[in-house]
């Protein structure tokens, strides 16, 4: 017996041997290959350092928010940065007509100056 | 499936609207009777004592804006923010915003003019005292026969 096998003759093999499959086992592995497929697309770079799992396949966002809300929770960020700014400039606003105000009724000039 | 999407866009849409027109509610604390106020600012806006009440809100809001600035200021300041605040409530958003108008455009003036003006004003305020000490009334007087 020869244990120098030939790549190429294990595939022909693999190969011949595939086609005296049944249907069904046929089906089952074709559903595997599948699944298998569709989880290698989310999981993480095979150069990565840290050991792969089923877990750690699946994106980190995904885990602490639901992929359903996330779109719900970036509205909710945008809106409360709009709210916010537009609190800050209401108030520097107004803090700069307080500070005119007061200049004016304690300017050595009158009001009546600057009053039409 | 695209009509799907359509209807979540839309919801986040109008989500986003819905809370931006939020920002366009006046984000100001509620009117302020006379009786709330401490004792800071009673002492601050003492002349507006009798209308405080009757002063529409953003106006008291404004009002108690300056009051803010009254421990700050020196006695002499305080006078004149004390003589003038009754006259200075008295006038028109419309009046009140032209008028810090012309403050902003006088203050870009150059220093030199400042002090023109300034001079100007206090010759008219002497001549105006001294006619009014006097009792002499403004009008020409005329030659009678």
């Amino acid at each position: 017996m020869t244990n120098n096998l030939d790549p190429r003759k294990i595939a022909k093999l693999l190969t011949q041997s595939t086609r005296q499959l049944d249907a069904a086992t046929l089906s089952a592995l074709f559903n595997a290959r599948q699944n298998a497929l569709k989880r290698q697309s989310v999981r993480s770079p095979v150069f990565a350092l840290t050991p792969t799992s089923a877990h750690t396949s699946a994106r980190w966002t995904d885990r602490l928010v639901p992929h359903s809300a996330q779109p719900w929770i970036a509205v909710a960020l945008l809106a409360a940065i709009l709210v916010a700014g537009t609190s800050f400039w209401q108030h520097a606003q107004e803090q700069q007509i307080s500070e005119l105000d007061v200049a004016i009724l304690t300017d050595d000039l009158p009001i009546e100056v600057f009053v039409d | 499936m695209k009509s799907f999407v359509r209807v979540q866009m839309q919801d986040y849409v109008v989500t986003v609207f819905l809370l931006l027109c939020l920002t366009s509610v006046p984000n100001s604390a509620a009117a302020q009777s006379w009786r709330s106020l401490t004792p800071t600012q009673r002492e601050a806006l003492a002349p507006m004592l009798q209308q405080w009440d009757t002063l529409p809100e953003p106006q008291r809001h404004r009002l108690l804006d300056t009051a803010k600035h009254y421990s700050q200021l020196t006695p002499e300041q305080k006078q004149r923010y004390h003589g003038r605040l009754e006259k200075w409530s008295k006038l028109t958003p419309e009046q009140r915003e032209a008028a810090r108008k012309k403050y902003r455009a006088f203050n870009k003036l150059p220093a030199e003019k400042r002090e023109q003006v300034k001079q100007m004003v206090k010759e008219e305020q002497a001549r105006k005292a001294q006619q009014s000490a006097s009792g002499v009334s403004a009008a020409p007087v005329t030659n009678q026969q």
